[in-house]
């Protein structure tokens, strides 16, 4: 008699793991090829936040007439969840899994959540502008279904990358690290660059049916992407599946992670430079068009500008700290590059040079490259490997937080200043007291900064861990039993 | 052939670690039952079918 058991279990053995989505080891060293591979969820964190902060943002106010406060309420949305991207990192820490995994359910869970939102959020929009038979609906089912759409997108966002940097960094050496965030930030910006372009070529001629097919077509090319991205990166790990459950609170973890020397001092770095960088993202166009008189193909370019800087930022700092360079000194350097550029922005305003403007968007994306760079890359090195996730959550809490305040304020800030009686009297006007308020940010984050850069501590986030005093008691991290 | 109690025929998994992967699926399928009946009734707002 055939033994079709036996037939079946050889074939599922000689199967071996090939078409499963975890990998066979653990390896040393993990290929390029991988890497870039994982870094390719990045690209689906920057097409959603070109889709909802550039291409929606102007498609619902432009197109479905919906009123801008109301736009900006429902962008402002997903930066609700910005805080609980520590709690994400921490539960993904100490995931219990009989699979032995704790990232990968994680990264397939935000990359629903963004799947869902993005499926359910065409048609949110086209009730909420009152579209068709929706003329009649009742208000709040436009309202709550957006603000859902948004929410979940936004909470798939932050799940993703907070869980897929934690992935990235377990995967790799120390001394790789640096390669690693220099890679993830890469691609980020490949992602919003190229998605930018493509969404701009496919809505170019606006119709209901495009934009469904746009933000679906999103939602189907996220799934497909990260699935990609995500298949075959985290080994199953037997001893975690088996290991005794040990309950660790949030509260405890955190203040485990809280009590290393530096580590809040560099959050308050990371909230600092990233707000100061950050305010000019958003007015930097509006600030070339009105003042320099740029036409809009030039106030583009000074984007594309930006984010060239950006790019060569990274490119040095993965070079410098990839060398064994300090992470605090890039972060100092980054900082300290930002000022006089912001300086030069103001300065352009005055003698009404728009080379000058180029220039200093040039230095200012170079600074915040720079800047970026050193503090992901010190929140890696600072975080013992139990806590890598908390760390990056934490990381990832202050740096949205910061930058979506410093979004809004800069848009407060310039219309306050244009409202106010006096305010108009030149076009820069309302952009100087921004632009002088970043320089200002800068200079602080410099100032925090600097006693972690001077003295042993800066050992802590250098290469080598091995001489700092800090890490002797807790790299055990949450091994040890909680305080 | 695979005469341990704790192991799922034919998939070499244990009971624990097959709950989990169904659970996955399970869980799957509840997000996108409730995302598609969310985008149906919002479609069915903006251009209502049935009369």
């Amino acid at each position: 008699m055939f033994d079709y058991k036996r037939f079946a279990l050889g074939r599922i053995a000689s199967f071996g793991t090939r078409y499963m989505p975890f990998a066979d080891v653990a390896s040393e060293a993990v290929p390029l090829s991988r890497l870039l591979r994982l870094a390719l969820f990045q690209v689906t964190v920057g097409m959603a936040l070109v889709l909802m902060v550039g291409t929606l943002n102007r498609v619902m106010i432009v197109e479905l007439r919906v009123p801008a406060s109301l736009v900006a309420v429902m962008l402002a949305l997903p930066l609700v969840f910005a805080p609980f991207r520590a709690l994400i990192g921490f539960r993904s820490d100490t995931f219990r899994s009989a699979l032995g995994l704790r990232r990968l359910p994680y990264i397939w869970k935000g990359t629903m959540l963004q799947f869902g939102g993005f499926a359910i959020m065409p048609f949110a929009l086209l009730v909420l502008s009152g579209y068709g038979e929706a003329v009649d609906a009742p208000r709040w089912i436009g309202l709550s279904a957006a603000a859902l759409s948004f929410l979940l997108v936004g909470a798939g966002v932050h799940m993703v990358q907070t869980v897929g940097l934690a992935l990235a960094t377990d995967l790799v050496a120390e001394a790789d690290q640096p390669r690693v965030v220099g890679l993830m930030y890469v691609m980020l910006l490949v992602g919003m660059i190229v998605s930018a372009f493509a969404y701009g070529a496919l809505l170019e001629t606006y119709t209901p049916g495009r934009l469904i097919q746009v933000i679906q077509g999103s939602a189907v090319l996220t799934v497909a992407i990260n699935g990609i991205a995500m298949w075959k990166q985290e080994a199953r790990n037997r001893s975690r599946a088996t290991a005794p459950v040990q309950e660790f609170s949030f509260l405890d973890s955190w203040a485990r992670l809280a009590g290393r020397t530096g580590m809040i001092r560099l959050l308050a770095v990371i909230g600092l430079g990233t707000a100061g960088f950050g305010m000019a993202d958003v007015l930097l166009e509006p600030f070339g068009g009105q003042v320099l008189a740029m036409t809009v193909a030039q106030t583009t370019r000074l984007t594309v500008v930006l984010a060239l800087g950006s790019l060569l930022g990274f490119g040095l700092a993965s070079r410098w700290l990839g060398r064994g360079g300090r992470a605090m000194d890039a972060v100092c350097l980054g900082a300290v590059i930002g000022i006089p550029a912001f300086g030069l922005v103001l300065a352009s305003a005055l003698i009404l040079s728009a080379p000058l403007l180029v220039a200093a968007t040039l230095l200012a994306g170079f600074g915040a490259g720079l800047f970026g760079h050193g503090t992901l890359t010190a929140t890696m090195r600072a975080a013992p490997r139990e806590q890598i996730g908390l760390s990056l959550g934490a990381w990832g809490a202050v740096q949205a937080t910061a930058a979506g305040l410093a979004i809004a304020t800069g848009g407060v800030i310039r219309d306050l200043v244009l409202a106010a009686p006096a305010g108009g009297t030149t076009a820069a006007s309302p952009y100087v007291p921004v632009f002088a308020l970043e320089g200002g940010l800068l200079f602080l984050a410099v100032l925090v900064a600097l006693p972690l850069r001077r003295g042993g501590l800066a050992t802590a986030f250098g290469p080598a861990r091995a001489g700092a005093a800090d890490d002797t008691g807790t790299d055990c991290g949450l091994a040890a039993p909680g305080p | 052939m695979s005469n341990d109690p704790d192991k799922v025929w034919p998939t070499g998994l244990n009971l624990r670690e097959a709950e989990e992967v169904h659970s996955y699926l399970i869980d799957g399928t509840r997000v996108f039952g409730v995302i598609a009946l969310i985008a149906h009734l919002l479609v069915a707002v903006t251009t209502p079918w049935l009369g």
